[in-house]
C-alpha cells in the first residue's frame, strides 16, 4: 500500500472514476468502502457490510487518487474478511477454483463445450448463482501448456543467432532516425506467462504471440504454471490464491534466476504478477517477479528502443477502436500497444479508456451483478462505436467476450493486429 | 522513455502547458499521481475578483502576483486560446474573459466567476428575475430548500431517478430512454417560469444532445447549478480537457508519484516513478512543474517549514508568526502566499536547474481564493512557462 487511508482528505475523486457506483445505488463508492469503513473495521469485530461484494477491483480509484491511498487494496482485504465472516457461496468456491475448472474444461473440450452450450445446464447455472444468458467460453483441447516446447533453460549454450537469420538488414533504414547502423542484438529470452485464459479458451492468440516472439529471434519458453490466483483473491479465497502464486512466483524465479524476462499478455495476470505478489500475496520471489515481469508490448518496445528489434510492418487500412482493460489502465504509463500499432501505416487508432466493460472476470458471471455488468458493458460499447470501427481490439479476454455481447463488429486480441501487420498470417 | 519536455501535474496548467508545447511539435509528457482538483471543481473559469471588469480587478492585484508576470495581453490570448481550442472539442464556454458574471451556487448564493461551461450559460439570475427548480428524489449533493430560502417563490418539482447520486443520475442522463421519460414528466409539471435550474446531473458524455433535446422538447431555459462534489462539471471538463491533449499527441503516465530524479550540471535529467516492481523512467530535456498548492500536494508544510515535494527547491515562506495567529478560515490566510518564487523567464529563483519551469497555483503569492483567479491563472501562466520553454529548447 502507498499510503495510509488517514491520508484520504474525501475529495471525492475516486468516486468520480468509480464504474460501479455510478449505475448501482446499492455500493457506496470506493472513499465510503475504503477508506471511510476502514477506521470501523480496525475494532475487528464483524463489521463487513455485504455491499462490500459489489466492488470489481477495477482499480481505478487507486489509479485516480491524487493522496496515494489504494481504495481497492483496502476493499479487497475487506472482501476477503467479508467472505471469512460469512459463508462462502458455491459461486465463489467454483471461481476461487478456475484453474482446475479450465485445466478440466479444456481436456474434456468437446463435452465442455456440448455442455455449457446446451440448455440442459441452464438451470444448474441458475441454482449455484450464475448467469445463463451469456455464452460460456469455448474451451480448446489444444492448449498452450498442452504442445509446449520444453523448458530451455540452458541459456548459455544456445547460439547466438546473427542478423542474417533474423531477416533484418544489416544497416536499417528509417525515416525518423535516418540510416543506423545494425545493433547486435543482446540475446533475449522470453518466458511468456500466459494465465488461464490465452491457455483454454484463446490458444490461437497464445500461438501468434509466440511466433510473433520467435520472428523476432526471441528465444521464448513456456514455463509450468497455474492460475495467477486473482480469481481465488476476488472470491475471497486468500489461501489459495496465495498457494498459486507460490507456485508461480518458485517457477518464474528459477528462470528469472537464469537470465530470463517473463511476458505476459493477459493485463489482469500480469497486474497480479506485479502487484499483488510481492504485497497481498506475500510470496518470497514475489519482489523478483514483479521486477522482472513485462506486458508484452512495453517488452516489444523496449528491445525496438534498445535496437534489438526493427518492426518492417506492411501498411494495413483499418479503424481501430482500443478497448482498454482497466488493469492496464492499472499500470499507469502510455499505452505501449497503441505506441506500436501507430508505426502500421493506415491504421488508425482510438483510444477509448474511460469506461470499465463491467465484466471484471467472475464478477460477470454471477447472477446478482447483472444490472451492473450489463450497464457498464452498454456504455462502454456506445463509447467504443463512437468513431464507427471495423475493428474493436482489447488485451483482456474477458472485456471481448464481455464487448462481443453487445456489438456485432469484430473484436480480436491486439496481437492478431500485429500478426497480419508482420505479413506472419501467410497473406 | 525520451521526451522534449514532461510536465509534472495534469491539472489544467499542467495540461494547458502540455497541449501548447504538442502544437508546436514538441514530444511532450504529463506525469500525475493521480487525477487533478479541476475534476471536482464547478468547471467555471474563474479570472479575477468579484468587479464587473476583470482586467480591471488584476490591475488592483499586488505587484508580486504570478498574473504580472503574464501580462494583460498574455492572459488575454491564453485564455481565448484555452477556449477556442476546447470550444472546438465540443466544450463551449459561455461569457467574455474581460467581464465578470454571477452564478447560483448549491447554497443558494451568487458567486462571481468569468466563463462557464455550456449549461450554465442561464445560470446568471437577474433581480426579480423567477425562476423553476427541477431536484431528485433523495439526491445526496443537492438541496432545494437553500435556494429558495435566498429566493423565495421558487417552486420545486422533484423526480424519482430511482438512484440518489448526482453521478448515478447523470449516467442515467445520458441513456435515451431515461431521458424521454424524464422529459415527459417535466412537461406534465406546471411550470410558469421561462428559467429552469437543475443540479448538474444532465449526462456526462451527451450533454450538448441532452440540453438541447430538453429545449427543444420542454420550450424552458435549462441551467445546471453546481453540487458539492462529486461535481460532473468538473468531471466534464477534465476528461475533455484530456482527451483533447491526447488527440495532440500528449503521453499520460498516470499513478505516478515521482520518488527520486537524476541531475547532470544544473539540468535535470530524468525523473523515477515509484511503483509496484520497476520503477519506470522519463526523461527529458525541460520539465515544467505545475504540481499545485497545498491541497494538490506540490507543496507540504511540516510545522516548521514548507517544503516542495518533487525536487525539494526552496519555496517562499509568508512570515511564520502570521501563520498561526490568523484566523484560519478567513480569506487572505498568509499561507496563501507560499510557494515557488520564479524570474520572467518562469524559472524557479535558487531551485539550482537550468531547464525547470514552473506554473499554476504553486507560484508564490498567486492567492487563488482571495482573488478569484484559480482557473485563469492555471491557464495563463500553463501557457506562459510552456513558450519559455519553447524558447528554452530552440
Amino acid at each position: 500500500m502507498r499510503a495510509s487511508f488517514e491520508n484520504c482528505i474525501r475529495c471525492t475523486i475516486c468516486v468520480e472514476n468509480c464504474p460501479v457506483f455510478k449505475v448501482n445505488p446499492e455500493y457506496p463508492g470506493p472513499k465510503q468502502a475504503g477508506p471511510d469503513a476502514e477506521r470501523f473495521r480496525l475494532d475487528g469485530i464483524e463489521t463487513v457490510d455485504k455491499w462490500i461484494t459489489h466492488c470489481t477491483q477495477c482499480k481505478r480509484c487507486d489509479y485516480s487518487c491524487p493522496y496515494g491511498v489504494d481504495p481497492s487494496k483496502l476493499i479487497l482485504n475487506a472482501q476477503i474478511r467479508y467472505v471469512r465472516e460469512n459463508r462462502k457461496t458455491l459461486a465463489q468456491i467454483l471461481f476461487s477454483n478456475f484453474h482446475y475448472i479450465s485445466r478440466l474444461g479444456s481436456f474434456f473440450s468437446i463435452i465442455t463445450n456440448i455442455v455449457t452450450s446446451s440448455p440442459v445446464l441452464k438451470p444448474v447455472f441458475k441454482a449455484i448463482g450464475l448467469r445463463n444468458d451469456i455464452p460460456f467460453p469455448v474451451f480448446y483441447f489444444k492448449t498452450l501448456q498442452r504442445n509446449r516446447k520444453k523448458a530451455v533453460r540452458t541459456p548459455y549454450s544456445v547460439e547466438q543467432k546473427t542478423a542474417e537469420n533474423l531477416k533484418m538488414p544489416l544497416v536499417v533504414e528509417n525515416e525518423r532516425y535516418g540510416n543506423i547502423p545494425y545493433i547486435e542484438p543482446k540475446k533475449r529470452k522470453a518466458a511468456f506467462y500466459h494465465g488461464c485464459y490465452l491457455n483454454s479458451n484463446a490458444p490461437v492468440e497464445g500461438r501468434m504471440i509466440i511466433s510473433i516472439l520467435e520472428y523476432f529471434g526471441i528465444e521464448v519458453a513456456i514455463p509450468d504454471q497455474v492460475c495467477c490466483g486473482l480469481p481465488a483473491l476476488g472470491n475471497g479465497d486468500l489461501d489459495k490464491a496465495r498457494g498459486f502464486a507460490k507456485k508461480n512466483s518458485r517457477e518464474l524465479a528459477g528462470y528469472i534466476n537464469e537470465g530470463w524476462d517473463i511476458l505476459y499478455s493477459c493485463t489482469s495476470c500480469g497486474h497480479t504478477l506485479i502487484y499483488d505478489y510481492p504485497e497481498i500475496l506475500d510470496t518470497k520471489e514475489g519482489e523478483l517477479v514483479s521486477k522482472n515481469t513485462w506486458n508484452l508490448y512495453e517488452y516489444l518496445l523496449l528491445l525496438q528502443k534498445e535496437g534489438t528489434i526493427e518492426f518492417n510492418f506492411k501498411p494495413l487500412d483499418k479503424m481501430i477502436s482500443y478497448h482498454i482493460p482497466c488493469h492496464l489502465r492499472g499500470r499507469g504509463v502510455p499505452y505501449p500497444a497503441v505506441e506500436i500499432f501507430n508505426q502500421i501505416p493506415g491504421v488508425n487508432i482510438f483510444i477509448q479508456d474511460e469506461n470499465c466493460c463491467g465484466f471484471s472476470g467472475s464478477f460477470g458471471f454471477k447472477e446478482k451483478n447483472k444490472t451492473t455488468t450489463d450497464t457498464l458493458g452498454r456504455i462502454a460499447v456506445e463509447s467504443l462505436m463512437e468513431p464507427e470501427p471495423d475493428t474493436i481490439i482489447s488485451d483482456c479476454g474477458a472485456c471481448r467476450m464481455q464487448i462481443s455481447n453487445f456489438t456485432d463488429t469484430t473484436i480480436i486480441d491486439p496481437i492478431q493486429i500485429l500478426h497480419k501487420a508482420l505479413s506472419l498470417d501467410g497473406s | 522513455m525520451k521526451y522534449n519536455v514532461a510536465v509534472i501535474g495534469s491539472g489544467m496548467s499542467g495540461i494547458m502547458a502540455s497541449i501548447y508545447l504538442a502544437e508546436k511539435g514538441l514530444k511532450t509528457a504529463v506525469i500525475s499521481k493521480g487525477d487533478p482538483i479541476c475534476s471536482v471543481s464547478s468547471g467555471c473559469i474563474d479570472i479575477a475578483g468579484t468587479g464587473s471588469d476583470t482586467f480591471l480587478e488584476i490591475e488592483k492585484f499586488p505587484a508580486e502576483h504570478p498574473y504580472h508576470k503574464v501580462g494583460k495581453e498574455g492572459i488575454a490570448d491564453s485564455i481565448n486560446y484555452f477556449k477556442e481550442l476546447i470550444g472546438k472539442y465540443g466544450f463551449i464556454y459561455s461569457g467574455d474573459i474581460d467581464k465578470n458574471r454571477s452564478i447560483l451556487t448549491p447554497i443558494g448564493k451568487k458567486r462571481t466567476t468569468s466563463l462557464v461551461p455550456f449549461p450554465m450559460e442561464y445560470a446568471d439570475i437577474k433581480e426579480g428575475e423567477n425562476f423553476h427548480i427541477i431536484s431528485f428524489k433523495d439526491i445526496k449533493d443537492f438541496f432545494p430548500s437553500y435556494v429558495v430560502i435566498n429566493y423565495p417563490g421558487t417552486k420545486v418539482s422533484v423526480f424519482d431517478a430511482e438512484t440518489d447520486s448526482t453521478l448515478g443520475i447523470a449516467t442515467k442522463m445520458d441513456n435515451e430512454d431515461f431521458l424521454l421519460t424524464f422529459i415527459s414528466w417535466i412537461n406534465r409539471q406546471n411550470i410558469e417560469t421561462d428559467k429552469v435550474g437543475i443540479p448538474a446531473v444532465l449526462g456526462i458524455n451527451k450533454t450538448d444532445s441532452i440540453l438541447k433535446k430538453l429545449q427543444e422538447e420542454t420550450g424552458k431555459l435549462f441551467f445546471e447549478i453546481p453540487t458539492l462534489p462529486p461535481s460532473i462539471p468538473g468531471l466534464r471538463l477534465y476528461r475533455k480537457f484530456k482527451k483533447l491533449a491526447e488527440s495532440k499527441g500528449v503521453c499520460f503516465y498516470g499513478n505516478a508519484e515521482i520518488s527520486n530524479f537524476e541531475s547532470e550540471n544544473d539540468k535535470i535529467t530524468e525523473i523515477v516513478i515509484k511503483k509496484p516492481g520497476r520503477p519506470d523512467t522519463v526523461s527529458a530535456d525541460a520539465f515544467i512543474l505545475a504540481t499545485g498548492s497545498f491541497v494538490s500536494g506540490g507543496l507540504r508544510f511540516n510545522k516548521t517549514e514548507f517544503i516542495e515535494t518533487v525536487f525539494n527547491i526552496p519555496v517562499y515562506s509568508p512570515n511564520s508568526t502570521d501563520l498561526f495567529n490568523k484566523d484560519f478560515f478567513k480569506l487572505g490566510h498568509p499561507i496563501e502566499k507560499a510557494g515557488i518564487l520564479i524570474n520572467e523567464n518562469f524559472k524557479p529563483l535558487e531551485a539550482g536547474f537550468s531547464n525547470l519551469f514552473a506554473a499554476g497555483s504553486i507560484l508564490a503569492n498567486s492567492e487563488t481564493m482571495k482573488y478569484g483567479c484559480g482557473h485563469g491563472m492555471a491557464i495563463s501562466t500553463g501557457v506562459a512557462a510552456a513558450k519559455n520553454v519553447e524558447e528554452y529548447l530552440k
